[in-house]
């Protein structure tokens, strides 16, 4: 039987994973957008991995037995919690303060990337665990995941179709929104929560790598390809769908680790486009009908 | 509506709480125009934010007309990130939201005014061109459509004129001199040239941090004092303004 063959009649093994992957990487993309305009790639980074730090804290608690807190400690909730929160205070406002935002992200990153391992040490089975959380282990999904995943997705498009024109303008000339007296808090906490929210359940579903790579790549690769916003958005979203589809195709034929094979097509779409541009076929960015000049 | 629609009184301007220049005073009236002139670093943001209340000063009161103002500003266009892959109509109309409520659409109104801001500022031709492929005189223009779109009180220019060349300058400040009256709009300008400020403005602000030094008034008056002399320290200049 070939490759295409097996993994068809094998479809009862990859369809939900594959469904929660492609919602992942629908939403992601999305969001993913608004990441890189805002040139916040590493809060992101730092979020999943704040996300993946809930998840194995959720691990270790379990296996020390606070029963009080076992509602609590649940890997979803603890790690919804620890990402909203520390989303939170990525957005607080340090104007004047003597550490950039870019010190406090990373110190977020460094510390729960630390956190993760030294917690990993310690749970039971930790090594298998650790891996799965960081770089994806996404062939079985729970099967809560099938219904939280897209019902989150769903809940962060409806916002931020309803919020679009104010998000892109908070985010392009703050000035501008402060004169018109817009809640610039009020929607980058709203940003950043829908986008802490979307990294606690995708990284808990899909692990904490390929969450990263399709908040990242797909984004990156539809700016580089387009000039129009609204097609840079759908562009997005279709790299960061198919960039999810082919990871579990490759993952299941070639029996390579899922969250690593999603990472790579997405990765491969970024260089793909950058060859497309950069070949000459490329001058004329999608959506546009004239030479691109750079001033 | 009154006429007086900024009023700076015994305003101390800072940031940070550390103290800038002051104690300052100072009231835009409908239909004036103002310069704000001062060397580099002389304060001229810190004031244009305080006026427009984005900076709360460190002592005094500013006040603006009870109805409420509305501001058109046009930033320096090196400000804005060039990621951003925004057409000339989408820049445009985000000058429009101070009209739109957050969560809202564009109506179709909204939509012919800011067609009809684009012909204003004769870049219509553009409107579907990346902001960022612009010239700067070109980007200076969208930013003058769009500060025009959303019908302000108060027209804002930080530095309007500073990356473009001398063609794309005199355009710029014909338009902006064409739309004042229309309105009946206060334009807030700052600049460092002198020549624009005795070319076009009715009022000058003269400052400097370093010196403590703040006048403000017609611009018959401020330029009949030496205190141009006394800021640039070049007589010349004086006597070139003078003579415009």
């Amino acid at each position: 039987m070939t490759p295409l063959g097996e993994f068809i009649n094998g479809y009862f093994l990859w369809r939900d994973p594959m469904i929660v992957g492609a919602v992942t990487g629908a939403i992601c993309g999305f969001l993913g957008v608004y990441v890189a305009l805002a040139r916040m790639i590493f809060v992101s980074a730092a979020l999943t991995q704040i996300s993946s730090f809930g998840v194995a804290l959720s691990f270790y608690l379990q296996r020390v037995e606070l029963v009080l807190f076992s509602s609590l400690v649940g890997p979803f909730a603890l790690s919804l919690i620890l990402t909203v929160i520390a989303a939170g205070f990525f957005a607080l406002k340090r104007e004047f303060s003597r550490i950039s935002n870019e010190g406090v992200i990373a110190f977020g990153f460094l510390t729960a990337s630390g956190a993760v391992i030294v917690l990993g040490d310690r749970i039971a089975r930790g090594a298998h665990e650790v891996a799965s959380i960081l770089f994806g282990s996404a062939v079985v999904v729970a099967p809560m995941d099938i219904y939280i995943v897209p019902g989150v997705a769903a809940i962060a498009f409806i916002i931020h179709l309803v919020c679009f024109k104010d998000f892109i303008f908070v985010s392009f000339d703050v000035e501008s929104a402060r004169l018109f007296r817009y809640p610039i808090r009020l929607l980058n906490a709203l940003l950043l929560s829908s986008i802490a929210v979307v990294v606690a359940v995708a990284t808990r579903a899909l692990g904490a790598l390929p969450v990263f790579a399709l908040l990242t790549l797909p984004a990156l690769t539809s700016l580089y390809l387009s000039e129009r916003l609204k097609l840079v958005f759908l562009l997005s979203v279709i790299i960061g769908v198919l960039s999810a589809i082919l990871g579990y195709f490759f993952s299941f034929i070639l029996s390579i680790p899922t969250g690593a094979s999603i990472t790579l097509c997405a990765s491969l779409f970024f260089v793909v486009g950058l060859v497309w541009r950069e070949a000459g076929m490329g001058s004329k960015p999608l959506g546009t009908d004239y030479l691109f000049k750079w001033n | 509506m009154s006429s007086r629609l900024i009023e700076l009184r015994d305003v101390t301007l800072g940031y940070d709480k550390r103290w800038l220049l002051g104690p300052v005073n100072l009231a835009v009236e409908r239909g004036q125009f103002w310069v704000i002139l001062g060397p580099n670093g002389s304060g001229k943001t810190t004031l244009l934010k305080t006026m427009l209340n984005l900076l709360p000063p460190l002592a005094g009161r500013v006040t603006s007309d009870k109805n409420g103002v509305t501001f058109g500003y046009v930033p320096q266009s090196k400000g804005f990130d060039h990621i951003f892959p925004v057409s000339v109509y989408e820049i445009t109309s985000m000058g429009r939201y101070c009209r739109v409520p957050m969560g809202k659409r564009l109506s179709k109104e909204d939509k012919k005014i800011i067609e009809s801001s684009l012909e204003r500022v004769d870049i219509i031709h553009l409107k579907n061109r990346a902001f960022r492929s612009l010239s700067g005189g070109e980007k200076q223009r969208a930013l003058l459509a769009r500060a025009i779109v959303g019908e302000p009180d108060v027209l804002v220019l930080d530095e309007p004129t500073a990356f473009v060349d001398i063609k794309g300058e005199g355009r710029m400040m014909e338009l902006v001199k064409n739309i004042q009256p229309d309105n009946n709009l206060a334009v807030l300008m700052v600049s460092h040239f002198l020549d624009v400020a005795s070319g076009f403005a009715d009022h000058i602000v003269l400052m400097d941090k370093e010196n403590n030094f703040f006048q403000a008034g017609e611009k018959s008056k401020v330029l009949e004092s030496n205190s141009l002399d006394k800021l640039f320290g070049v007589e010349q200049v004086m006597d070139r303004a003078r003579n415009e």
